[in-house]
C-alpha cells in the first residue's frame, strides 16, 4: 500500500507495472483455483457417478445431496457432523500441543540469554519429520503398532500385556496416534515461523522490558505474545485449515476406513469414499462445498478474535 | 520500448503458466511411444545379422507383425507375470508393460476402469491389450462392451478347460470373453501334526470324515482349543465356504441389498469361533495370521486353492521356521472355490492374435499346462493334464507330505457351481469383513456394524439399496 502511493506521488504511473507483474499469480488462481472451485458448487447440484462401467447422469437434482448429507441415520447421527467432530477434535488434539511447544521453543531459540549452543542442528532435527512422506510416516506408526509389530513385542516380552493389543482397532489409541503423528510432523515448521515472527520484533522491546525488572514470564506475556499475535494468528489459521483438510495420516494408518466404527474419519476421508469406486461427484462436491463453508467461517471467527487484540494494540498506544 | 519488452516478458511468464497447465497430461502420451519406439526396433536392427532365423519369423508370426509393438498387460499381482515370463516366449520386437496395481480397496479396478474408458481415445501402444480379473468382479467387465469375443480372435477349444470357468467369463448371451489360467476349487488345508494330536490321525480321507460339516467342524474347533491350538487363523477365514454356497445373489433385480442364509451362518459361527477363542481376530491377508504358518503356529486349518498354499503360504515353506511336508488337503466342510484368475480380451486392442496365442498357450498347450502343474504347483485349467497328473503314481506334492493334491483337486471340480455372481461381489465381500470384523472384536454392537456396512455401501455403490 505504502508503495503504491509513493509510487503516485512521483508522477508518473508505474502503477500498472505492478499490475500486470501479478497478472500471473490472478491468472493461474483463476485457472486453477477459482475454476476448480466454482466447477465443485455447480457440480454438488447433481446427480453424478459411476455404477460398474456405466456412467450415470449428470442429472439436475437441485439441493438432494445436501439434504442426503444432513439426513441422520436410524440411530440419529448425521454423518457429515460426526466426521466433522473426528477432524476437530483430531486437529485440537494435535494442533494445541503443538502451537504450545512450538512457542516454547521458539522461545528458548531466539533469547540471548539462553544463548542456545547447536541452534542449527536442533533447528534441522525438530523440522526433519516434516521432510518424510505423511505415507510413509502413517505405514511406519501402522508397522510399530500391529498386533505383530514391535511395540506389541516389547509388551509381551516385558509381561506388560497378556496377549498382543491391537491397537489400531481401539477408538482412543488411534486418535492418539493420528494426534501425535501430526504433532510431530507439523511442530518443527510451526517453531520456525513462530522463530521468524520472535526475531521480528525489536530487541530493545526485550532489554527496556527486563531493564524495567520484567520477570521472563512477563516478557513472555506482555512483551513477546502481543507483538507476535499477528504469525500467531496466521500460524492458527493455516494450521486449522490444514487441520479441517486432515487426511494422509489417518487414511494411510487406518487403511481408508477411519476405524473403529469410522471414529477417524475425518471430512476428506469422507469425500474421498464419494470419489475412489463411485466416481460420486454429486455427493463429493456437496462435502467439498460444506467444508469450505466452515473453514471460511471458522477462519473469519479465529482472525477476528485472535487479531483483535492486535488491532486494538495501536489505540491503546495512542491514549498514552 | 521498455515498456514492450516488460509486456512481452509478463506475456510470455502467463503463457508459459497456462501452457503447463494445459501439456501437462498431455506430455507422456506424445513422449512415451518416442521413447519406447527404439527400444521395439532395437531387436528388429539386430535382426538381420541372423537372417535365417528372420526369415523363417514372419511366416510363423505374421499377424504380429502388423500388430502393435507394446503389449499392455493390467494386473493386481505378480503371480501370473511370473508364469507368463517362464512359460511364454514373446515374438520378438514385442515389449510387454505390466501395469500392477494392489486389488485392496478396489484400486486395481479403479486403474482398470480409467483406462478402459479411455481405451478408444487411447494411442495404440497405450491401449490396454489384456487384463487379469478375479471371480469376485469378472462379471462387471465381462457384461460390458470393453471385453470382446475371443472365439473370434482365435481361441475357441475349451474341450478341455473346466466348464465353471469358460461361464464366469461369458456374458448373459453365452459370448466368451475370456480364460482362465486356473481352475480353483478350494481346499481344506490342514497341519498334519496338529490334526494328529486334535483327531487322532492325519490320513486326508479320515481328516475328510471327521470335518466334512459344520456341526463337526464346530465340534472339533472345540477339541482343537481344549489342546491350546486355534481351529483358524483369521475370522474371515470360512467366509469363502459359506459365501460360495450362496443361494441367492448379492442384490435382487432391483438392486436392493439381500443376505444370503449362508452370510448369516458365518456370522453367527465367526461370533462362536471368535467368543471362545476358536480363530483370531486378524483379516485373511494379515501377517497375524501367516506367522501362524511358521512350524510353532498354533492353527490347525486354512481354506484356499492351489494358488493359496503355493503362492501365499510362503512362511510354511521357510526352509528354517516353515514346516513344509507338514500339511495335506480335503474337501472339507463344504464344496466351494475361491477367485483365480482369468485373463480377458479387452475391445480395441491392437495385439489380437497375441493376446489369443497367451489364451491359448495357457489353456490348451499341453507341455505348459503341465510345467504349471509339476514345476509350479498349480491346479491347471487343462482337464487332460489334471488327470494324467491325478492317475500317476510317481506325482505327489512334496508341500503336502507326498499328497497328490492334483487327485484331490480333480474330484472336487465336479461341485464348483458358477451362480448367484454379481458386479459388486469384491468390494461388497470386504466391506462386509472390515465392519464386522470390529463387531468381532468388540468394538462396537452387530447392528452398528452393520449400519457401517450400509454406509459403506452408500458411497462405493450408490445405486444399490440398503436396508
Amino acid at each position: 500500500m505504502n508503495e503504491n502511493r509513493k509510487m503516485r506521488r512521483r508522477g508518473v504511473s508505474y502503477a500498472k507495472w505492478g499490475y500486470i507483474f501479478i497478472l500471473p499469480f490472478f491468472v493461474s488462481y483463476i485457472i486453477f483455483t477459482l475454476t476448480p472451485q466454482i466447477m465443485t458448487i455447480y457440480n454438488s447440484f447433481f446427480e453424478n457417478y459411476r455404477n460398474g462401467l456405466t456412467q450415470v447422469g449428470p442429472n439436475f437434482v437441485g439441493l438432494k445431496n445436501y439434504v442426503k448429507l444432513f439426513t441422520p441415520d436410524k440411530s440419529g447421527t448425521v454423518d457429515v457432523l460426526k466426521y466433522f467432530g473426528n477432524t476437530v477434535l483430531l486437529w485440537v488434539m494435535g494442533a494445541v500441543p503443538q502451537i504450545l511447544v512450538a512457542l516454547l521453543l521458539a522461545v528458548f531459540f531466539t533469547s540471548y540469554r539462553l544463548n542456545l549452543k547447536g541452534q542449527q542442528f536442533f533447528k534441522t532435527v525438530i523440522y526433519m519429520p516434516n521432510l518424510i512422506m505423511a505415507s510413509a510416516f502413517s505405514m511406519l506408526f501402522f508397522t510399530l503398532f500391529s498386533p505383530v509389530g514391535p511395540v506389541n513385542q516389547v509388551l509381551l516380552a516385558a509381561g506388560w500385556a497378556d496377549k498382543a493389543i491391537d491397537f489400531l482397532s481401539l477408538k482412543v489409541p488411534v486418535r492418539v496416534l493420528i494426534s501425535l503423528m501430526n504433532f510431530l510432523m507439523w511442530f518443527g515448521n510451526t517453531t520456525i515461523l513462530l522463530m521468524a515472527g520472535i526475531q521480528g520484533i525489536d530487541q530493545n522491546m526485550f532489554e527496556a522490558a527486563e531493564i524495567d525488572g520484567a520477570s521472563s514470564l512477563q516478557v513472555f506475556f506482555r512483551v513477546t505474545l502481543p507483538l507476535l499475535a499477528p504469525i500467531l494468528v496466521y500460524t492458527v489459521i493455516t494450521a486449522m485449515i490444514g487441520g479441517l483438510q486432515m487426511f494422509d495420516v489417518p487414511q494411510i494408518l487406518t487403511n481408508g476406513k477411519g476405524t473403529p466404527d469410522r471414529a477417524s474419519m475425518t471430512l476428506v476421508m469422507y469425500l474421498n469414499n464419494y470419489l475412489q469406486t463411485s466416481k460420486n461427484y454429486g455427493m463429493a462436491g456437496a462435502v467439498s462445498v460444506v467444508l469450505f463453508l466452515v473453514s471460511s467461517v471458522l477462519s473469519l471467527f479465529v482472525y477476528n478474535t485472535l487479531s483483535r487484540q492486535y488491532k486494538e494494540a495501536p489505540r491503546k498506544r495512542d491514549r498514552i | 520500448m521498455k515498456k514492450i519488452i516488460a509486456m512481452l516478458l509478463a506475456l510470455v511468464m502467463v503463457l508459459a503458466l497456462c501452457a503447463c497447465g494445459e501439456t501437462a497430461p498431455a506430455a507422456p502420451k506424445t513422449e512415451e511411444p518416442a521413447a519406447e519406439a527404439p527400444a521395439a526396433e532395437a531387436p528388429a536392427a539386430e535382426a538381420p545379422a541372423e537372417e535365417a532365423p528372420a526369415a523363417e519369423a514372419p511366416a510363423e508370426e505374421a499377424p504380429a507383425d502388423s500388430e502393435g509393438k507394446v503389449l499392455n498387460i493390467y494386473a493386481w499381482n505378480e503371480e501370473f507375470k511370473g508364469f507368463f515370463e517362464k512359460y511364454y516366449t514373446v515374438p520378438e520386437g514385442v515389449t510387454v508393460n505390466w501395469i500392477i496395481t494392489p486389488s485392496d480397496n478396489g484400486a486395481y479396478q479403479q486403474k482398470l476402469d480409467e483406462a478402459l474408458l479411455n481405451q478408444a481415445t487411447a494411442a495404440d501402444d497405450e491401449k490396454v491389450d489384456m487384463f487379469l480379473a478375479e471371480a469376485d468382479y469378472i462379471q462387471k467387465y465381462v457384461d460390458s462392451d470393453y471385453t470382446q469375443d475371443i472365439t473370434a480372435m482365435g481361441v475357441t477349444d475349451f474341450s478341455n478347460t473346466y466348464k465353471y470357468t469358460v461361464q464366469a467369463a461369458s456374458d448373459a448371451n453365452g459370448v466368451v470373453k475370456g480364460v482362465s489360467f486356473q481352475c480353483c476349487p478350494s481346499a481344506l488345508i490342514y497341519r498334519r501334526s496338529i490334526a494328529k494330536d486334535v483327531l487322532g490321525t492325519e490320513d486326508p480321507a479320515e481328516v475328510q470324515a471327521l470335518l466334512n460339516s459344520w456341526d463337526k467342524f464346530n465340534a472339533v474347533a472345540a477339541d482343537a482349543k481344549a489342546k491350546g491350538y486355534l481351529m483358524t487363523g483369521s475370522f474371515a477365514e470360512t467366509y469363502r465356504v459359506f459365501s460360495n454356497n450362496c443361494t441367492m445373489p448379492w442384490v435382487d433385480e432391483n438392486n436392493n441389498l439381500q443376505f444370503d442364509p449362508q452370510i448369516e451362518a458365518w456370522i453367527d459361527q465367526t461370533e462362536e469361533f471368535v467368543k471362545n477363542g476358536y480363530t483370531l481376530t486378524a483379516g485373511v491377508w494379515d501377517q497375524e495370521k501367516n506367522d501362524q504358518m511358521f512350524a510353532d503356529g498354533k492353527v490347525m486349518c486354512f481354506f484356499g486353492p492351489a494358488w493359496y498354499f503355493n503362492f501365499c503360504m510362503g512362511n510354511a515353506m521357510d526352509p528354517e521356521k516353515g514346516c513344509s511336508g507338514d500339511w495335506a488337503i480335503c474337501e472339507g466342510p463344504a464344496a466351494h472355490f475361491w477367485g483365480g484368475t482369468w485373463l480377458l480380451a479387452p475391445a480395441g486392442t491392437d495385439n489380437a492374435s497375441l493376446v489369443a496365442d497367451i489364451m491359448n498357450t495357457f489353456i490348451n498347450n499341453e507341455e505348459v499346462c503341465s510345467k504349471l502343474v509339476s514345476e509350479e504347483a498349480q491346479f491347471s485349467n487343462n482337464m487332460a493334464v489334471n488327470a494324467k497328473f491325478a492317475e500317476d503314481p510317481n506325482y505327489g506334492s512334496e508341500f503336502l507330505g507326498g499328497q497328490n493334491d492334483v487327485a484331490v483337486f480333480s474330484a472336487m471340480t465336479d461341485n464348483i457351481v458358477w451362480q448367484n455372481h454379481t458386479v459388486y461381489d469384491q468390494l461388497l465381500n470386504e466391506g462386509l469383513q472390515n465392519n464386522l470384523r470390529e463387531y468381532f472384536q468388540g468394538t462396537v454392537d452387530k447392528e452398528t456394524a452393520l449400519a457401517n456396512f450400509y454406509k459403506y455401501i452408500n458411497e462405493t455403490y450408490p445405486a444399490i439399496v440398503t436396508p
